[in-house]
């Protein structure tokens, strides 16, 4: 079956559009709206599942001229992410309305929750690389929106702003890669955003990168924008902030979908980046954030958190795998992606009914859970021994093959290298650890404060059921779920060839070492949970100067201090300070502009100035100095007037009749406005203050000198050609704008775009006096 | 400032500023002027009276109509009158631009016919004139707007 443009459109436009008609529904339909999501997600992942097995793109333009299109792209990896996002829609979707009764404010909450659904389908899908920018930043709005649901709380909107601060700062850091990206495609000759080209001959784009030199910048901004998203070390603390973000949320967006996005496009890069230089810096990021989630999540008190985390620990896992230069990178990061979002959505839901039924999240809390929500133990225990990397289960496979991964890149590396395998194995052994724990909030005693636990309603239980489902299959029968998608997945994302094993292991071999010292000694150390976690709360104590939350809570203190103290110095309501540094930095950008083009400065004919312009501007000259030291108003507004009157004649001189008009019947203007104001404004001058009169002196030398400068630069030096713009104008005025007066045919008809915007100004100049002085009557002053 | 002299020399001088004002306006498209110089040229004139006389003579004076001196400046007849004219100036100025997009030009281009009159002889009809009254009205009604609101105060 051929691939479609208007599948992949319509399950990515949906979403949106649903969203859109979401608050005005919301009154009429109430809260079983959020099945209408639920269909909605249904309908996505329905026109997804039809493309399986296709591979391709299609593309419909949008913005011809900058070669930007409407691309989108299907394949394994395309497909297995969309699919999970869309799958999982379908279940959070339903599991909310029923979980969200009676919350308020249900409209912009499923709003949010399908824009986000149809941008994750859009980072999935899309081969435009500013088609996945715009998609990609999408995701961290709605995240920001989710987050903050609980809008009057400060906690909420304090992690709200920290989630969005850090994915769209990374999402910057994209834009920049983006456009580094699409440089070297265009000098490769291939249309610059079209991410699938590019993927399809990365051997050119490689080159062209390296011959620009943007190889290095553009692979480490793009892997900063996904540690940003997909919570790496040391940008990993949003994650658990975001906890506060109602349990759908949690479980759908920083779980499953969000924070994979970065993971997701580490995968698609990675043919075009893949090399010692990429595994230095994902491996090892990957590795690192492995160990130090895992050892927080052991730290956490709170279900939710240890579950966040986790995943955080989880991502690392995938950005380790894909950091690997081996097939077994790909395979073991798209087998976990497809494994971690089944398992982690699961639990993140099972926390939701614990939550919502116990009425606690806290650890030490709960206990011997399985009495009162059987059920909802089963799935646990299938979702947490799959976390925990145990065989059979499924996250065994797909850990064992990050094992191969590591085990294979420390024997082709040696020395260092080693150590990628032992902190795998580190961090696995404190994964197998908090799973255990979590599981034991269904076995182990029951806690005495606990109070009585209702059975949880069914639609709380089905879509995790639904999820413990899937992962039996998974479990039981890898190989059916690998055919179907994820080696076609791998093959989008590996270098080579790919062919994905799972099972349980027949020989002895380094990897299943690992496995067997992970499991073993996750066992061996459970009894002693809370002696370690004694031992880790003295670390974590110990180093808390150092903790990322410390280090962002500081920066932006710092800039919040320096930006009220700038705003004090540059805007604190007088006239003349706003003036003062509005000219300065226009100096300074006009001097910055020259500097940076390196320009030489012409020296100023002298000689061949006439008499009549040598003694008009030396009146000038002296009115400016009469200017300056006038004792009152009258005295400097007539000084001024004789200065404006002396350019004027300067511009007669020079045979320039329009300006000089303008000149005489703005500067009658201004005299008249002084007139009129003469009356209100002291007669005289007040007391000059030394500072502030050397302060003023220094602005306008500097003021005088760019424009000196200025008019140096742009005059034409004498007897040469006029230029090409001047000399179109001169012989088109007449027979293309029907007037002699050039000047004013420029005006009108070739520049009339300027003059427009000129007239705006002026009108907006008029709007702001009426709107100030209406609000000042009506009161509305500060 | 309202003293005789003023006020006998802005009698005399007015009407003379506001016919120089208007020829310059209509002479612009082929010799020095234009909205712009005719436009600030009638802001003159006005000042002027007001300046010597005050902001109500026009109504007073001039129209010999009531003004209702209790209404705050912002609701002030003369002023709703010069936001009128530079939302009128505005619209001259987006609806002579938008012409060219309807005869499949770019937005904002001008044309120009010569026609032949009886007396006049051969006479331009430029697209570009009604641009330039669309410019001449918000500068009159933009800058009067913020004259007529200052000098109230």
């Amino acid at each position: 079956m051929d691939l479609g443009f208007w599948p992949l459109a319509i399950a990515i436009g949906l979403p949106f559009v649903a969203a859109a008609g979401m608050p005005r529904l919301y009154p009429l339909v109430g809260e079983r709206i959020g099945y209408l999501g639920a269909a909605v997600a249904a309908v996505s992942f329905g026109l997804l599942g039809t493309q399986i097995g296709t591979e391709g793109s299609v593309s419909r333009p949008w913005i011809p001229s900058l070669d930007v299109a409407v691309r989108l792209h299907a394949d394994g990896l395309a497909l297995l992410f969309a699919l999970l996002a869309s799958g999982i829609g379908i279940l959070i979707f339903a599991y909310a309305t029923s979980y969200m009764h009676g919350k308020p404010d249900l409209g912009r909450f499923y709003m949010a929750l399908l824009a986000f659904m149809g941008s994750v389908l859009g980072v999935a899908l899309a081969a435009d690389l500013l088609l996945l920018f715009l998609f990609w930043e999408l995701t961290s709005v709605c995240s920001f929106v989710l987050i903050g649901y609980h809008t009057e709380d400060a906690e909420s909107q304090y992690s709200a702003r920290m989630a969005m601060v850090i994915t769209v700062g990374g999402g910057l850091c994209l834009l920049v890669g983006i456009l580094f990206v699409a440089i070297a495609a265009e000098t490769a000759g291939i249309g610059a955003f079209d991410l699938a080209a590019i993927l399809e001959r990365n051997d050119a784009v490689r080159v062209a990168l390296e011959e620009t030199g943007l190889f290095t910048p553009a692979l480490v901004l793009l892997v900063i924008a996904a540690a940003a998203k997909s919570a790496q070390v040391p940008l990993y603390f949003w994650l658990p902030r975001a906890m506060v973000a109602p349990t759908p949320v949690s479980a759908f967006l920083h779980s499953a979908t969000m924070v994979k996005v970065g993971v997701y496009a580490l995968g698609r890069v990675r043919p075009l980046f893949h090399g010692t230089e990429w595994t230095s810096l994902v491996a090892t990021l990957g590795i690192a954030t492995m160990a130090v989630g895992a050892l927080l999540a052991v730290l956490a008190r709170d279900i939710k958190e240890l579950l966040a985390y986790s995943t955080a620990s989880h991502l690392g896992l995938m950005v380790a795998a894909f950091g690997f230069r081996s097939r077994y990178g790909a395979e073991a990061g798209v087998f976990h992606l497809l494994n971690h979002a089944l398992f982690k959505a699961a639990l993140f839901l099972v926390a939701g009914v614990i939550a919502h039924e116990a009425g606690t999240r806290h650890i030490d809390e709960l206990g011997g859970l399985r009495h009162d929500l059987p059920v909802t133990a089963v799935i646990t225990a299938l979702a947490t021994l799959s976390m925990a990397g145990i065989p059979p289960f499924s996250g065994f496979y797909s850990k064992e093959i990050l094992f191969e991964a590591a085990w294979e890149t420390a024997q082709t590396g040696g020395g260092v290298a080693w150590l990628y395998p032992a902190a795998a194995v580190f961090a696995s052994v404190f994964t197998v650890l908090y799973s255990l724990r979590f599981l034991w909030l269904f076995f182990g005693d029951r806690p005495d404060g606990l109070g009585s636990i209702h059975r949880a309603p069914g639609a709380l239980v089905v879509p995790p059921a639904v999820l413990a489902g899937a992962l039996l299959l998974v479990s039981v029968r890898p190989s059916a779920v690998i055919d179907l998608i994820v080696n076609d997945a791998a093959r989008a994302t590996a270098v080579g060839v790919v062919d994905i094993h799972a099972g349980i292991p027949r020989h002895v071999s380094g990897p299943v070492v690992m496995s067997v010292i992970t499991v073993s000694a996750g066992f061996a150390c459970f009894p002693f949970y809370t002696e370690i976690r004694g031992i880790l709360e003295g670390v974590s104590t110990a180093t808390a100067r150092v903790h990322p939350t410390t280090v962002y809570r500081s920066t932006l203190g710092t800039v919040d201090r320096t930006s009220r103290l700038v705003g004090s110095r540059v805007q604190n309501g007088l006239i003349r300070t706003y003036v003062w540094w509005l000219l300065l930095s226009a100096c300074a950008l006009t001097a910055a502009g020259y500097a940076s083009t390196a320009v030489g400065i012409p020296a100023p004919a002298m000689a061949e100035t006439p008499v009549a312009v040598v003694l008009v501007l030396s009146v000038a000259v002296v009115a400016a100095i009469a200017v300056a030291s006038a004792e009152s108003h009258v005295t400097g507004v007539l000084t001024l007037g004789i200065l404006g009157f002396m350019i004027a004649i300067f511009y007669i001189l020079g045979s320039g009749a329009d300006l000089a008009l303008t000149q005489l019947v703005v500067e009658t203007l201004l005299l008249l406005i002084f007139l009129l104001v003469l009356e209100e404004i002291p007669e005289f001058y007040g007391e000059l203050k030394r500072g502030r009169a050397l302060r003023d002196a220094a602005l306008s030398v500097v003021v005088g000198t760019t424009a000196f400068v200025s008019v140096l630069l742009a005059a034409p030096e004498r007897g040469a050609d006029p230029t090409p713009t001047a000399v179109f104008y001169v012989t088109n005025a007449v027979p293309e704008g029907g007037g002699a007066n050039v000047v004013n045919v420029i005006l009108t008809d070739f520049r009339a775009f300027d003059t427009l915007g000129e007239s705006i100004v002026v009108i907006i100049a008029a709007l702001s006096v009426l709107v100030l002085l209406t609000m000042r009557d009506r009161g509305e002053t500060q | 400032m309202t003293t005789v002299i003023m006020r006998t020399t802005a009698r005399v001088v007015v009407p003379i500023i506001l016919v120089v004002a208007i020829s310059l306006f209509l002479q612009g498209h082929n010799l020095p002027g234009g909205g712009f110089i005719g436009g600030v040229l009638t802001v003159v004139a006005f000042t002027l009276v007001y300046v010597s006389y005050n902001l109500d003579y026009l109504e007073i004076g001039v129209l010999d109509r009531d003004v209702d001196p209790s209404r705050a400046i912002g609701e002030h007849r003369t002023v709703a009158t010069y936001r009128r004219l530079f939302m009128f100036g505005l619209g001259v100025i987006v609806a002579s631009g938008l012409a060219g997009p309807v005869f499949g030009e770019a937005f904002l281009s001008q044309a120009f016919v010569v026609i032949h009159l009886p007396l006049f002889g051969a006479v331009e009809l430029a697209s570009a004139l009604l641009f330039d009254v669309g410019i001449f009205c918000v500068v009159v009604g933009g800058l009067l707007t913020i004259f007529s609101v200052v000098g109230a105060e």
